[in-house]
């Protein structure tokens, strides 16, 4: 049973910019052209969700989601097609949206979930999970404008899911909260689903989509590009995202320079000539140090010793660190690290586990670490590079998490997760 | 476009948006909704000063034989107009803020707007009920007051008809706010409030007669203070202002706010 029948939906906007902003303008702007002043955000599109299925929509931004996301939420009226849903929608399109800065959490509360259509006395019922769900027991009566914005959104969603909905919709929301939350906002999503709910989101994290989808559709300005199984249509979007990065590549590796401490001893980064400018670094990232030796670069080379941007999955690969010893340092230790950008410590090693002794360091040199075959599935991993003293006790110079290494896909995805652990199915019958 | 009906099954979701609006509204203030009474006070007080007492302005004999007060003669048209303008204001103000919600999740866009309209409802029959309450002290009452509740309920669908249409307006052109301060100044003046409809000139009566909250504030005034009954006439051109506004108002708001909601 369909819980959701979009039919040949198209959405038509009014340019804003050509809109009459006051009524001087509308007696005055005469030229306007009748073809010219709108835009299609959503054209012809088909699709049919099942009754407690989890259904997702990708593409990049501005490619329409949100509007289809709201045309299904009665919020917009499509320009032509029609939309047909068959059970009580609650939407969470913004957490928290609703919430009076001046009003406590309890009245937020009521006042929320009444909007998604519960009555006081169904509130009642659910209101204490509601509050421990979300974690702001200590502060359920204070006005919200006190919260943080992880609690505010945490009581959002919170709210959005205890309003026992037949149809859930989700636009990207949920990638606030911290780890913790995301998860337990997961878990309790399939439990909803397991439950009967039909839930629909609107998410870039490809693993969301693939692990925990039925179906997907994939949106390019308004068009349908693909629709079908979930993991198919995340891995022919990631294609054609991969190929637009190979295409227009992203400066991602950089490689930094640090300049002369400042007076009180703060390093700070700087682009020099020669070098790539700065540009890898993620805005996350830290860097700190004692400064005796800097690292003034990092590139990611392929076998042949040519720097590379994004890097096939399953394929060789050096890390090369540069440095500048001012003075004589004796064994120093060579580390480095991959996180995800969820921030899961994916790998990381150091010449002192490795018990390799790098001697007495002096002036610029590099460090390489080098291995024939990267077992990472496509995806972004955050590089951080640190030298330290022969103890791992003293910091020289570190980067946290200040590269992005992208692995791309070239085959068909046969593993989920991060690492590709190589490994193949044999079939085997006992009966012979 | 949402029928009552529509609406009414929301009654909840209005009641809860027009508590929470009464709710924030003194928060953190130290006397809170006494201040709803102290408004209108002040400006009564302003008003009594200047038009009664600076310009000697006179009040019939009230319909007990013995009342002459300017200040609740005043007092009478004063309320209604509060109703009035009050509808009007919240109505373009509402829409505006529940933009946010609007967008993004759905309900009937009618109802915030019945929610704001209950909050200044609510403050009109306050006000009311002091007025009655001096009535009372003053000995002029009699069951013609009772008329008060369809004056109110035919005063408020007037204005919210009105309030929708200049709410949806203030989204797309944003000198709806400007201009709608003017014109509620001219026409606070051009309703016989702080004088009475006899001390103008008759050719200027029956222009002013053409504005229908003279009507509206006559009648009150036939019912509180002078004891009488508003004649059928006075009915015919509220029921007629109320409907046409309130039903012409539903429609063009029903039909237009989808679309506007999209560029909130």
């Amino acid at each position: 049973m369909s819980a959701i029948v979009v039919e040949d939906v198209s959405k038509r906007y009014r340019l804003q910019t050509d809109r009459a902003h006051s009524v001087k303008e509308l007696f005055t702007r005469r030229d306007r052209d009748a073809g010219t002043d709108h835009f299609w955000a959503l054209q012809d599109v088909s699709l049919e969700i099942e009754q407690g299925s989890m259904y997702a929509l990708v593409g990049h931004n501005g490619c329409g989601k949100s509007t289809l996301l709201r045309c299904i939420a009665g919020i917009y009226r499509p320009t032509s097609g029609s939309v047909k849903v068959d059970g009580r929608i609650s939407t969470l399109l913004e957490l928290g949206a609703g919430f009076h800065p001046d009003l406590t959490g309890r009245e937020n509360v009521y006042m929320n979930a009444t909007i998604l259509g519960m009555s006081k006395k169904q509130i009642d019922g659910v209101f204490d999970e509601i509050v421990q769900f979300a974690g702001v027991e200590e502060f359920i009566d204070s006005p919200v404008k006190i919260y943080s914005s992880g609690m505010f959104v945490r009581l959002g969603f919170s709210v959005a899911v205890h309003v026992q909905p037949e149809i859930l919709i989700i636009d990207e929301v949920i990638a606030v909260g911290d780890e913790e939350f995301q998860r337990k906002c997961f878990d309790h999503l399939y439990t909803l689903r397991k439950q009967g709910v039909t839930v629909v989101v609107v998410t870039h994290g490809m693993a969301t989509v693939q692990t925990m989808c039925d179906r997907a559709i994939w949106l390019d300005h308004g068009v349908v590009q693909l629709e079908g199984p979930a993991p198919q249509v995340a891995q022919a979007y990631l294609r054609s995202v991969n190929q637009a990065e190979a295409e227009h590549p992203i400066h991602v590796v950089a490689a930094v320079s640090v300049e002369e401490a400042d007076s009180d001893g703060a390093p700070r980064i700087k682009s020099t000539p020669g070098l790539k400018p700065d540009t890898g670094i993620a805005p996350e990232g830290e860097h700190w140090g004692s400064g005796e030796l800097r690292i003034t670069a990092v590139e990611f080379l392929d076998v042949a010793g040519v720097p590379i941007e994004i890097l096939p999955g399953g394929s060789p690969l050096r890390i090369r660190v540069s440095y500048d010893c001012a003075q004589p340092i004796e064994n120093p230790t060579f580390g480095l690290a991959m996180h995800t950008e969820g921030g899961v410590h994916v790998t990381g090693t150091n010449t002192r586990l490795c018990k390799l002794l790098t001697g007495v360091v002096e002036g610029r040199g590099s460090v390489e670490y080098e291995t024939d075959r990267l077992p990472l599935l496509p995806g972004t991993y955050m590089v951080s590079v640190a030298v330290e003293d022969q103890f791992s006790q003293h910091t020289y110079d570190r980067y946290d998490l200040s590269w992005r290494l992208r692995v791309r896909q070239d085959s068909d995805l046969v593993m989920h997760g991060l690492v590709d652990i190589g490994g193949e199915w044999i079939l085997r019958d006992d009966a012979s | 476009m949402s029928t009552p009906a529509q609406v009414w099954s929301y009654r909840t979701l209005i009641l809860n948006l027009a508590q929470r609006d009464l709710k924030a509204r003194y928060k953190r203030s130290f006397i809170g909704w006494m201040w709803s009474l102290i408004n209108p006070a002040a400006t009564l007080g302003i008003y009594t000063l200047v038009f009664g007492f600076f310009l000697k302005g006179t009040a019939p004999i009230g319909g007990n034989g013995t009342l002459n007060s300017f200040a609740i003669y005043l007092f009478c048209g004063l309320v209604l107009w509060n109703l009035f303008s009050g509808i009007v204001n919240t109505s373009i103000g509402t829409f505006a803020s529940a933009g946010p919600l609007l967008t993004r999740t759905y309900f009937p866009p009618e109802c915030p707007m019945v929610a704001g309209l209950t909050t200044v409802v609510l403050q009109s029959l306050i006000e009311a009920g002091i007025l009655m309450f001096f009535m009372i002290i003053l000995g002029n009452v009699s069951w013609t007051a009772i008329m008060i509740l369809p004056i109110f309920t035919l005063m408020a669908c007037f204005a919210f008809g009105i309030g929708l249409v200049l709410g949806l307006l203030n989204i797309r052109f944003r000198d709806v706010s400007y201009l709608v301060g003017i014109a509620m100044q001219v026409l606070f003046y051009a309703t016989p409030i702080v004088y009475s409809l006899d001390v103008v000139p008759a050719n200027f009566q029956r222009i002013l007669l053409l504005n229908p909250l003279t009507t509206f504030v006559y009648a009150m005034r036939q019912a509180v203070y002078s004891l009488e009954l508003p004649t059928l006439n006075n009915w015919l051109v509220m029921v007629l202002a109320a409907v046409t506004s309130l039903v012409g108002g539903w429609i063009v708001f029903g039909k237009y706010a989808p679309q506007v909601i999209e560029e909130l």
